[in-house]
C-alpha cells in the first residue's frame, strides 16, 4: 500500500485504474477506499479509487455498452468524465489538511499505519519519545481468521446502517417528488443537465445498473444531460451522503458535492456543445 | 447484537429469494447471487454467535446496528404489496429501440410485451386489424383515456422498470380497477384517437387472475 504513487496526477489515475481489479459500484467501494486510507495509502490514490473506480470498471463499462450499443461515444465520454471529476475532487480535497478532512476514527487508524517519518508522535497519539525513527514493517503473521471476521462484521454493519438510512431518504424524496418534474425540462441544454444531475442525486441507483435506468429517458434529454446523469450518480447521491460519513468530515463532504456538481455541469455543457 | 443483525440481514436475503419477494424487485438472473449472499451472512452471523458464546465480551452495540436490525425485521414481517400502476405513473413510457425483431409468433400466442414490441417495430395499425388477442397484464389507468392493460419490463431491477401497455376497449359496464391482474381474450380493432388511427384490443372475454409469480418481464 505504501508503494502506491503519491504523485498529484499519477496517484488518482492509479486509484481509478484499481477499479479494474476491484469492480464494485459506489456502495461497495466506500469500505475499500476506507481501508486504503486507514492503511496509509496516499490520499490522491484513495480518492481516485473512491470517485472514479465505480465507473472505471469492467462491469459498469459493459452495462453502459449493453444499454447504449448504438452510442459508442458514451463508452469513452463516461469513463473520461469520471476520471476528470476524480482528478478534480482529488486535487480539491488535498487542499484541506488531513486532520480537517477525515473523520477522527479514520484519521487515528491512518496515523497508526503511517511511518514516523511522516507523522509526529503528537499527531499519532502513540509511540515512544526518543525511539529511533523506523519505517513501518509489515506484520510477519497474518491476523487470526476470527479477528478478521469480527472486524469485517463491524465494518459491514456500520455501513449497512448508513446504506439503509441513505436508501430511506432517497425513497422518501422519490415518493414525494415525481420523476416527471425532473424530466420535464428535457430539451433545454443547461436546464436538462441540471435536472438530470438532480435526478442522479435523488434516485441513488448503483453505477452498475444506472445505464439501464437512463435508457428509459435517454431519448427525451440532451446528450450532455445523459453524461451528467451517468457521471454524477456514482460520485454523489443521497445514499452516498451517509456512506461518506465514515470517511469525511461534513466540510469535506460539502466540498465533494460542490466540486463534483460544478465539474459535471461543465462536462454536460461541453458534451452538449459538441453533440448538439 | 452483532450476530443477530448479521443473521437477520442474511435471513432477509434468503427468505426474499425463497418466498418470491425478489421476483418483485430483481430480474431472475441475479437471484442466485442474492440467495448466496444471504446464506453467507447467515453462516457468518451464526459463527459470530458461536464465538461470542465461547468468549463473552460486554461491549455495547451502536444504536445504528439496532436500527438496521429493526429495519431487517420489518422487511421480514411486513409482506410486500406493490402498486405497479403507482410506480408506472413515475416512469417514462419509452421502450428501448427494438427496431428489428428476429422472431414473431402467431397472433394468438403473442404476449402483451410481444404485441407492443411488434407494434413498435411495425407501427402501421392496419397490419393487425382482426388479429385474435390472448394476453394478460395489470390495469394501468391513463390520464384522459381508457385504462390500458400493461406489463413492466425490467433489465436489471425495479429501478429501471419500463411500462408497456396496450389501449383497450373494455366491455360495456365493466370498470377496470387499477392494479387488478386480468387475462383477456379479444380482437385487434382500429379506432380514431385524437385524430389518429390506432389499434385497440376489443375485449370479448376477461377474467381476473392472481398476480403472476414473476410479474416483471425481461
Amino acid at each position: 500500500m505504501q508503494r502506491l504513487p503519491n504523485h498529484p496526477l499519477l496517484g488518482p489515475i492509479t486509484g481509478a485504474a484499481l477499479g479494474f481489479a476491484l469492480p464494485a459500484c459506489e456502495c461497495g467501494n466506500v469500505p475499500v477506499a476506507r481501508r486504503l486510507i486507514a492503511g496509509g495509502a496516499p490520499l490522491g490514490t484513495s480518492f481516485g479509487f473512491l470517485f472514479a473506480a465505480p465507473v472505471l470498471n469492467p462491469v459498469v463499462i459493459a452495462s453502459t455498452w449493453a444499454a447504449f450499443p448504438n452510442q459508442p461515444w458514451l463508452l469513452a465520454a463516461r469513463p473520461l468524465g469520471a476520471l476528470l471529476v476524480a482528478l478534480t475532487l482529488s486535487h480539491l480535497l488535498r487542499l484541506i489538511p488531513e486532520a480537517e478532512l477525515l473523520t477522527p476514527a479514520l484519521l487515528a487508524e491512518r496515523r497508526l499505519s503511517q511511518p514516523l517519518t511522516q507523522v509526529g508522535l503528537l499527531e499519532r497519539s502513540s509511540g515512544l519519545v526518543g525511539a529511533p525513527v523506523q519505517a513501518i514493517t509489515p506484520p510477519t503473521q497474518r491476523p487470526p481468521l476470527g479477528e478478521v471476521l469480527q472486524h469485517s462484521s463491524r465494518e459491514f454493519l456500520d455501513l449497512t446502517a448508513l446504506l439503509v438510512m441513505g436508501c430511506a431518504i432517497a425513497a422518501l424524496v422519490q415518493t414525494l417528488m415525481p420523476r416527471s418534474w425532473l424530466l420535464a425540462v428535457g430539451g433545454a441544454p443547461t436546464l436538462s443537465v441540471l435536472s438530470l444531475m438532480l435526478l442522479a442525486v435523488v434516485v441513488s441507483v448503483c453505477s452498475s445498473v444506472d445505464a439501464f435506468l437512463a435508457l428509459g429517458f435517454a431519448a427525451q434529454i440532451t446528450p450532455g444531460a445523459l453524461v451528467a446523469f451517468l457521471v454524477l450518480g456514482p460520485v454523489m447521491d443521497l445514499k452516498l451522503l451517509g456512506l461518506f460519513g465514515v470517511l469525511f468530515k461534513p466540510k469535506a463532504i460539502a466540498l465533494t458535492a460542490a466540486g463534483a456538481s460544478v465539474m459535471v455541469l461543465l462536462l454536460g455543457q461541453w458534451v452538449n456543445l459538441i453533440r448538439l | 447484537m452483532r450476530s443477530m443483525s448479521l443473521a437477520l440481514w442474511g435471513g432477509v436475503l434468503l427468505s426474499s429469494s425463497m418466498t418470491g419477494r425478489l421476483d418483485l424487485l430483481l430480474q431472475s438472473t441475479f437471484h442466485p447471487l442474492v440467495a448466496g449472499s444471504g446464506l453467507v451472512l447467515l453462516i457468518w452471523g451464526l459463527q459470530q454467535l458461536w464465538s461470542s458464546w465461547r468468549e463473552p465480551r460486554q461491549r455495547p452495540s451502536p444504536i445504528t446496528w439496532w436500527l438496521s436490525s429493526v429495519v431487517a425485521l420489518l422487511v421480514l414481517i411486513v409482506p410486500p404489496n406493490p402498486s405497479f400502476s403507482e410506480l408506472v405513473a413515475n416512469r417514462p413510457n419509452q421502450l428501448a429501440d427494438d427496431s428489428s425483431l428476429s422472431f414473431v409468433s402467431p397472433p394468438a400466442q403473442r404476449t402483451l410485451t410481444d404485441w407492443v414490441r411488434l407494434m413498435n417495430s411495425q407501427p402501421d395499425p392496419k397490419l393487425y386489424a382482426g388479429d385474435p388477442v390472448r394476453i394478460s397484464g395489470f390495469v394501468l389507468p391513463q390520464p384522459g383515456d381508457r385504462p390500458q392493460l400493461a406489463r413492466l419490463l425490467v433489465r436489471c431491477c425495479l429501478a429501471d422498470a419500463t411500462p408497456v401497455g396496450l389501449p383497450m376497449r373494455w366491455p360495456k359496464g365493466f370498470k377496470p380497477r387499477a392494479d387488478t391482474w386480468l387475462a383477456v381474450r379479444g380482437r385487434m380493432e382500429l379506432e380514431e384517437h385524437n385524430g389518429q388511427i390506432r389499434t385497440v384490443v376489443a375485449v370479448q372475454h376477461l377474467n381476473p387472475i392472481p398476480r403472476p409469480k414473476r410479474p416483471l418481464e425481461p
